[in-house]
């Protein structure tokens, strides 16, 4: 067990691609820290660096204190699980999981002890004796998670360790992994490009994009208090409606408008969030969570008037797609997912833009497409962006905290 | 070797097997006739000379063939064996093979692994010069590499067979033993390194028991190639009791005709280390060892 910490690394390629960039993070003895962004955004090589197999442009990497920058991979007794999860082909699931144990000189009852034990604790018992060829792909997995376990390691590295496993697979080793975790107390990283999987498992998590981190916090903050748009339409399934606004001043009140609707800003949401203020008269990016979005009957707040494109039932709620009338976002920051489909209009076609903007609602309102519908949102669970930088408009309260940490 | 994976058996079809058409049943027939040619034309010569070994004198020369060898007689062995320098050039040709195996199969792995495993300047173009190596005809380098070795005063030497052997094993089995490195996943060393292993530790306990396929592949190559040459020991080797099997063989052929008997005695006595080692090797390229490292 051990602290582990990334002090200004940088990777780069061939003396012109990076792949890191001045990565500043710390993560404390025991802590569980999932780095997640979209693919080629840097995690899986800032694991790699750590793990001693991707050399160091730039910086320090520290394990309980030790710069280990020029040490091998043997020398950081760190524990790698890996995402086709490389298990020795010519060796049985017993040597596989004593091979570790083997090369660091463990007496042989010693490296029976500890290797039963393990295949007793994951349900391998009987498949000592079998080839990875053998097994399923959750045993292979639960092999491979065996051969970290085993070792004791300071820390436990995990590259996208479930992505080739079945959904429903998936979730259940999800499960047994932040379980297993929390019973050893072993800081671990674990990388995955799956949001659900980061927000899920990790004490923090730390979302990257293009090599840079974008910000560290715990799962909770990250969806609440997003510190820019590509996390905020990174986390979060849906993603949250991001749209294109304007703030106006009139008579003292403060004024959104989206598309061709206009509502108040309430007075303590300015209070609380000062710096609003001096975006008066000028575009900003305002976001909204999907559940956050309500079928106007009984709620209070602003009001948007849109068009059912499509109702998607989930069976507990349903998704309903709403067009309405609004500049969409383009922006090279934001996820995909969260892109705005240009998608076919129906009603609002003589208007020159529309937006979708997603609502989760109650499984029990009757909705059809094509039907007019008006949603109510309550402004102060808007998410407000600085269009040029994309940076969140940061509020008094819970001003989002900046990814730098370590020194 | 048997690996049953444990996976659910393909589920059987329920059709009625109606066994294949007619049109189809006559193209299986034309497919296994032209199999049963091609098996003919490359079996005969072999069939041939084994037989001609066991037959009588009068036999060998008889104007109608004689398919099989009887009345059979060992004379023709004895002949090939008592023959002079029989056992001294067998000696030659096992050394010559041998140190062309394990020197070949080491140099090739290591260099193999060069090429598959790390990035330096010139790699592109080594691999392009180890192919086109290969495009030279051998008949085309004997007497450049005759000067070449008598100023190295390595004519009439094994050693210098041994070198010119590697000249052309050497590429090949470089090239070879390459796809096979190059077809275990990176991970597998890199778990090897974590699991605490060296760089090079990780080479040969994991990477080299996975490449095995592949070396005896190429070993039986190597074998073969350096057990049957002739042309270059023919013109290496000039005193007899340096040479090696196959030139030895040419010397049946004489002024005064060939000893046919003997001469497929021995040709068949040379055969065999070949087939012996080939049958002792063959069980081990057992391809898809790497089945299960990855994700499947």
């Amino acid at each position: 067990m051990a602290e582990i910490q990334f002090v200004h690394v940088s990777k780069v390629y061939g003396g012109d691609v990076t792949a890191v960039r001045d990565l500043n993070l710390q993560i404390a003895e025991g802590e569980f820290v999932v780095l997640v962004g979209p693919s080629g955004c840097g995690k899986t090589t800032a694991l790699r660096m750590l793990a001693g197999l991707e050399e160091i442009t730039a910086g320090e990497i520290r394990i309980a204190d030790r710069v280990v920058n020029d040490l091998p991979p043997r020398e950081r007794d760190i524990a790698m699980v890996f995402q086709n999860y490389a298990l020795y082909p010519h060796k049985s699931v017993y040597e596989n999981l004593a091979f570790g144990l083997r090369m660091r000189k463990v007496p042989r009852d010693e490296q029976r002890r500890r290797v039963e034990e393990i295949a007793r604790v994951l349900g391998l018992g009987d498949m000592l004796n079998r080839r990875p060829a053998q097994l399923s792909g959750g045993q292979r997995q639960r092999v491979a998670m065996g051969r970290a376990i085993v070792r004791e390691p300071k820390a436990f590295l995990m590259d996208e360790p479930l992505s080739n496993l079945d959904a429903k697979l998936r979730v259940q080793m999800r499960a047994e992994i932040a379980r297993i975790q929390q019973a050893l107390k072993v800081t671990t990283v674990y990388v995955t490009h799956d949001q659900v999987e980061a927000m899920t498992m990790g004490d923090r998590v730390a979302v990257m994009r293009d090599g840079e981190l974008q910000q560290v916090d715990t799962p909770q903050r990250l969806y609440d208090a997003p510190a820019n748009l590509f996390v905020a339409s990174f986390v979060g399934s849906p993603p949250m409606n991001l749209f294109e606004a304007s703030v106006r001043r009139d008579n003292g009140r403060l004024l959104c408008k989206v598309g061709d609707s206009e509502f108040e800003l309430p007075a303590d949401l300015e209070a609380g969030r000062p710096a609003l203020g001096a975006y008066v008269g000028r575009s900003l990016a305002i976001g909204i969570r999907p559940e956050d979005v309500r079928e106007a009957s009984g709620w209070d707040g602003a009001r948007l008037r849109g068009r059912i494109l499509l109702v998607e039932s989930l069976g507990s709620e349903q998704l309903v797609h709403i067009e309405f009338a609004a500049a969409p976002l383009e922006r090279s920051d934001l996820v995909d997912t969260a892109a705005q489909p240009p998608g076919p209009s129906l009603g609002v076609g003589e208007l020159e833009q529309a937006v979708t903007l997603l609502g989760r609602f109650d499984r029990h309102l009757l909705l059809t497409p094509g039907e007019a519908v008006e949603v109510a949102i309550d402004p102060r669970l808007l998410h407000f962006f600085d269009l040029e930088t994309g940076l969140a408009i940061p509020s008094a309260v819970d001003t989002p905290v900046p990814a730098g940490v370590a020194g | 070797m048997s690996s049953a994976t444990p996976i659910a058996p393909t589920p059987v079809a329920a059709v009625v097997r109606q066994g294949p058409s007619a049109r189809r049943r006559l193209g299986l027939l034309g497919w296994n006739a032209a199999g049963i040619a091609v098996f003919v034309v490359m079996v005969f010569p072999v069939y041939w000379m084994v037989s001609t070994a066991f037959k009588t004198g009068p036999n060998i020369f008889s104007y109608s063939p004689k398919w099989l060898p009887v009345p059979a007689t060992l004379a023709n062995f004895g002949d090939a064996i008592h023959r002079q320098y029989f056992w001294q050039n067998v000696r030659n040709s096992l050394i010559v093979v041998g140190v062309v195996v394990v020197l070949s199969l080491t140099l090739a792995f290591l260099a193999a692994l060069a090429l598959a495993k790390f990035k330096f300047y010139g790699r592109r173009a080594f691999i392009v010069l180890i192919i086109a190596v290969q495009m030279v005809p051998l008949n085309a380098l004997i007497i450049p590499l005759y000067i070449t070795l008598s100023r190295a005063h390595q004519v009439n030497k094994l050693s210098g067979v041994i070198i010119t052997y590697m000249t052309f094993v050497l590429p090949f089995t470089i090239w070879t033993l390459r796809g096979f490195i190059l077809g275990v996943p990176r991970e597998l060393e890199e778990a090897a390194m974590v699991d605490g292993t060296t760089r090079f530790g990780a080479f040969v306990r994991v990477l080299l028991p996975l490449v095995a396929p592949g070396l005896v592949a190429t070993s039986i190559f190597a074998f073969i190639q350096a057990w049957n040459e002739y042309i270059m020991a023919y013109v290496l080797l000039s005193s007899p009791e340096k040479q090696t099997l196959t030139v030895w063989l040419a010397s049946f052929t004489t002024n005064r005709g060939t000893a046919w008997g003997p001469l497929m005695a021995g040709a068949t006595l040379t055969a065999l280390p070949v087939v012996g080692f080939f049958l002792l090797v063959q069980r081990r390229i057992a391809f898809g060892l790497t089945a299960g490292a990855v994700r499947g």
